[in-house]
């Protein structure tokens, strides 16, 4: 330590003894917004820590090689048992479980005598799983989740029907050693042998299904290495490989993701706690002046004077992330038990010192960036500061040095986001959010000012109004940063209100008016005729769309990789719904290029849809390549067309000529808008006439859907609420430190004859206008954010949704009303000569 | 006020002070033009609001100049900034203030010894125990200013600005918020350690008994110095 800093570490002991009066809510911001970040951080490596170590569980086996809508051929079959010591063959697809006229949607998984390579099935009643699967009086048996069990009334040994083959229920399932790896399911789950299936009618050639081989590897086999041969054979051929280095990887992103997005919330959270860590050091800063302008007087230089103050703030921010790396590191390993039991998947729950490093770097920067300019003015103060108030220098900026500091801490910050986060897009619109409502927050506070300014010649037969507009007019040191700290919570809370709003309204509020009731997947070409008979003939059926139906995987464009051309769009993403057609349908829009003549026959070609096509860089002419059930297919792109997915109908991103896919095995899928009084007997028709039928109830999985983001706003939420109560500390922290100043107008005001109530009045008044206040601005940040996201994000109409806005203006004027009248009782008690005697 | 010659310590030559209030500009001081020789003593006296402690404020760098120059020791006070000008008091000046300012978290002893620490003496804490022994109240060393009554803060004062031994020391009415008693016992060993370490003094007083005892007065009068000053401390204070 030079002798400078050994000084100044002296002076700032020394100044320390006055005690850290006003500190409380210094401390507590900075401890909230960290805990909140480290606690996040925490959960987040712990289900990480928790997939990485039960990957091979979660994937039921060391790795997995996955086919869309086929079985693995006899070479694919060949290579898994020669590189594997065990391999278990699973197939998937949805279906309707019946039991009389009752049907219920079911995500089927037909296993074989090998399932599960790891873990174990638990049954109720605890029987093992296979001897539950061989049923009972010649039967095949089946297990089912107990909510899919419930729903048709079903108890063990009762029978039920999947297509045409009936089962035995001889236990529900407990747990699914790799449920939650298979990530979101429209219909809960029925285990059943594959060989129980054969019966059934259902996996025939074209029905939609998946085939997961898992593998058992030798001891010591580099999966890394198995991958790249495995997907050098037979990723073109459709093979998608998974394996336990990434068991769930669902889940994994999705936990990513959230987190990340969370975290981003909780860096909003420490920027409403910086405005009271400001406010908090400008406030003590201000009780220094004497004891700085002194120490100037002596001899102190400036860079003498800013070390002291910024040691004894270094040390008390040191102590605020601290506080907060115990409460977020430590919480979410007491509360990890409960957090595991509300978990579908394993979490580790220990301390995470990434985790926690985050939140310190966060922490510390965040500290940093709000005290530096209070910091920076203090060196400003001057000895004249002792003879009179010395000229304010409060609005002008820092020096240069503390302006590139506060630039280079906030690149620093804004990087560390971008590299924890893993979304530079994510975080720099996060950042900009802030930093934009903090502006607009800080001008909205001083237009508040100025407006109680104007105002005050209205007020003047109304002395309440007067000395509250009046002390909202001169009062810098506590309307801006009440604005600023209740502004920003109430920002993020209203943005967060209006997008979920608007995402469930775009989802079921507004769908249903557009939307089909009924998908039908599983038709067989020669059902078409008599589903067509049954649904166009009734006229309580508005409309019906049938549509061939395959599944592709796009591997080439322009005999190069796909991705090497659209890069990582989602459209490359597992396999995609493949169409064809001959005709151009009625209400389909080419917006370049030409349909196929009607009867083409010649070279395969494809139509795709035009916003994708933007997307990915394609152009007319590309050649594109498709793998159909283990078959590639070239064709060229030869038109572009509207696909409009809004509305839920069918919508197909690649079509093809009919006769480059007619031939291969598939089945139709179908749209059904009826009355909603039909919907029943349209199932039930079609149900008992085609058991190998799936229907899919269009309000089913919304439902489905609005249940994963009701999880996801409630994470949302509390994030969120976290920012306000930071928010709220800040309040508490500025009403604290205007007390005094309070305490003095009362006296003032009581010695010049007022009432009680009058002044209790003036206090509630003001602080109900700066809650209105900072609310109605918070409002319109948040319902511009939020219009912005609904926009371009997710390219949905916005509404505002009233009933968030009025909560957001009424909070803010609950939160200033309840900070400001909690520190308005001890000035409008105490007598006014005990205060005016011992300010002279 | 003193014989202009190779003596003097502090120059004044023209200068003004001008405040930016809220009302607008504020003229301070006007035109103030003076010389104080070494080892003197002079008195600044004048009715409230006449620009004494402003002047005085002008003499220890404690507010720059808006117009014409300060010189103190032969350096241009106007030509400094803000940091060259603590480094100037810290080497040459003391100044004692009417409501002592002694700084609340520190004892007696680490006051007086701040500014020789801010100097980076060694010693800082030997010698402001001399000092403090010197204004008797080495048994109030560890005592914090809250602690001590106003006699007794006002003798801390004058320990801290005396300890550094500077030239020129500079007193804003140190007696005005002392009683009789404790104001004269005060003054007296204003003057003693004064005339002990061989300093400049200047010091602003309401008291015509006080301003008695400087070798010189000035007399200001709206910022400016009255051209009736008499050269003797008795005509001015009068």
């Amino acid at each position: 330590m030079t002798p400078g800093f050994r000084l100044a570490w002296r002076l700032a002991l020394r100044d320390l003894r006055g005690g850290l009066k006003g500190f409380r809510i210094f401390l507590a911001c900075l401890a909230l917004g960290v805990a909140v970040i480290a606690a996040i951080g925490s959960v987040r490596s712990s289900i990480q820590t928790g997939l990485a170590r039960e990957g091979a569980t979660l994937l039921g086996g060391d790795a997995e090689m996955e086919f869309t809508y086929r079985f693995a051929s006899e070479s694919e079959r060949a290579w898994m048992q020669r590189e594997a010591t065990a391999v278990s063959e699973i197939a998937e697809f949805r279906s309707m479980a019946v039991l009389g006229d009752e049907r219920a949607l079911t995500q089927v998984k037909s296993v074989d005598a090998a399932y599960p390579l790891l873990g174990q099935v638990r049954l109720t009643p605890d029987v093992p799983l296979h001897q539950a699967l061989a049923g009972q009086n010649g039967l095949p048996g089946a297990v089912m989740e107990p909510i899919l069990a419930d729903r048709l009334g079903l108890e063990p040994g009762d029978t039920f029907r999947l297509g045409t083959q009936d089962f035995v229920l001889m236990a529900r399932i407990d747990h699914e050693p790799d449920g939650a790896a298979s990530g979101f399911a429209l219909g809960p789950r029925t285990l059943v042998t594959t060989k129980g299936l054969e019966g059934s009618g259902l996996l025939a050639p074209g029905t939609l299904f998946s085939t997961k081989y898992r593998l058992d590897l030798p001891p010591g086999r580099d999966l890394a290495t198995i991958a790249a041969e495995a997907n050098a054979q037979f990723e073109n051929a459709g093979m998608s490989w998974t394996d336990a280095r990434n068991g769930a990887p669902g889940i994994a992103e999705f936990v990513a993701r959230l987190s990340a997005f969370l975290v981003l919330v909780g860096l909003s959270g420490l920027a409403v706690g910086g405005v009271g860590v400001s406010a908090a050091v400008r406030a003590y800063l201000a009780t220094k002046t004497e004891t700085i302008a002194t120490l100037r007087t002596l001899g102190a230089e400036r860079q003498t004077i800013f070390r002291v103050y910024f040691l004894q703030i270094g040390v008390l921010s040191l102590a605020g992330v601290c506080i907060g790396l115990i409460l977020g590191g430590i919480g979410p390993v007491l509360l990890g038990p409960w957090i595991a039991s509300q978990l579908p998947f394993p979490a580790v729950f220990t301390l995470y010192p990434s985790a926690l490093a985050e939140a310190t770097i966060y922490g510390l920067l965040t500290a940093f960036l709000f005290t530096l300019w209070p910091l920076a003015r203090a060196e400003r103060i001057r000895p004249a500061s002792l003879f009179r108030d010395a000229i304010s220098t409060r609005t002008r900026l820092p020096a240069p040095r503390y302006l590139a500091a506060t630039a280079l801490a906030l690149a620093v910050l804004v990087i560390a986001a971008i590299w924890f986060s893993g979304s530079a897009e994510l975080t720099l619109w996060t950042t900009a959010g802030v930093l934009g409502a903090l502006i607009v927050l800080s001008l909205a506070a001083a237009t508040l000012r100025l407006i109680a300014r104007r105002a005050l010649p209205i007020s003047r037969k109304r002395p309440v109004l007067r000395w509250s507009l009046s002390a909202i007019s001169t009062a810098r040191d506590n309307t801006t940063p009440v604005v600023l700290s209740l502004g920003l919570g109430l920002s993020v809370l209203a943005a967060i209100g209006q997008i979920d709003g608007n995402l469930r309204l775009a989802i079921s509020g507004n769908l249903p008016d557009v939307a089909p009731s009924y998908f039908f997947v599983d038709i067989q070409r020669d059902q078409m005729p008599s589903v067509r008979d049954r649904l166009e003939n009734d006229p309580q059926v508005s409309k019906m769309e049938s549509a061939p139906m395959l599944r592709g995987i796009i591997t080439k464009i322009n005999d190069r990789p796909a991705r090497d051309t659209a890069g990582d769009h989602w459209v490359l993403e597992g396999d995609r719904g493949v169409s064809y057609a001959d005709a151009l349908p009625a209400t389909t829009e080419v917006t370049a290029g030409n349909w196929w003549p009607t009867g083409y026959t010649g070279e395969p070609q494809i139509s795709f849809s035009q916003d994708e096509a933007t997307e990915m860089g394609l152009k007319l002419g590309d050649t594109m390549t498709v793998n159909i059930l283990g078959r590639d297919i070239t064709a060229t792109i030869t038109s572009f067309r509207n696909v409009d997915f809004s509305t839920a109908g069918m919508g197909f991103i690649l079509v093809m000529n009919e006769t480059a896919l007619a031939g291969a095995p598939h089945s139709y899928i179908a749209t059904v808008y009826a009355q909603p009084q039909a919907e029943a007997a349209i199932l039930r028709d079609l149900a008992s006439q085609f058991p190998n039928i799936t229907a899919i109830r269009v309000r089913d999985a919304i439902d489905r859907v609005s249940e994963v983001l009701t999880s996801i706003a409630a994470a949302t939420a509390y994030g969120a609420a976290a920012t306000l109560l930071t928010g709220f500390l800040v309040l508490l922290g500025t009403a604290a430190a205007a007390e005094p100043a309070r305490r003095y107008e009362a006296a003032i005001l009581k010695t010049l004859g007022a009432s009680r109530g009058a002044i209790l009045r003036s206090f509630t008044l003001r602080s109900a206008i700066l809650g209105a206040g900072a609310g109605l601005v918070a409002l319109i940040a948040g319902v511009t954010g939020a219009w912005a996201v609904s926009r371009f994000v997710f390219e949905t109409d916005y509404t505002i949704i009233w009933s968030n806005a009025l909560g957001v203006i009424l909070g803010g004027i609950l939160c200033t009303l309840l900070a400001g009248l909690l520190f308005s009782w001890r000035p409008l008690t105490v007598r006014p000569a005990r205060i005016l005697r011992a300010r002279e | 006020m003193t014989d202009a010659s190779a003596q003097t310590i502090l120059s004044l030559k023209n200068a003004s002070l001008t405040l930016n209030g809220n009302t607008g500009q504020v003229e301070i001081l006007r035109d103030i033009s003076l010389d104080v020789s070494r080892h003197s003593s002079v008195g600044l006296v004048g009715p409230s609001g006449s620009g004494k402690s402003s002047l005085l404020m002008l003499m220890g760098g404690l507010e720059q100049a808006t117009g014409g120059q300060v010189t103190a020791l032969g350096q241009n006070l106007t030509a400094l900034d803000e940091d060259a000008l603590a480094r100037f008091r810290r080497d040459h000046m003391g100044v004692v203030f009417q409501s002592f300012h002694l700084i609340p978290t520190m004892t007696a002893l680490e006051n007086v010894a701040t500014p020789m620490e801010l100097a980076g003496q060694e010693d800082a804490f030997d010698r402001a125990a001399a000092e403090l022994e010197a204004v008797g109240l080495s048994h109030r060393a560890d005592h914090f200013p809250a602690q001590l009554s106003g006699g007794e803060q006002q003798r801390v004062a004058l320990a801290r600005a005396l300890a550094p031994r500077p030239d020129i020391l500079l007193a804003d009415e140190p007696t005005g918020n002392l009683d009789g008693a404790n104001g004269k016992a005060i003054m007296d060993l204003l003057f003693e350690l004064q005339a002990r370490h061989g300093a400049t003094l200047i010091m602003v007083t309401h008291a015509p008994d006080l301003a008695a005892r400087c070798d010189h007065v000035i007399r200001l009068t709206d910022g400016r110095i009255d051209p009736t000053t008499g050269s003797t401390a008795t005509e001015a204070a009068e």
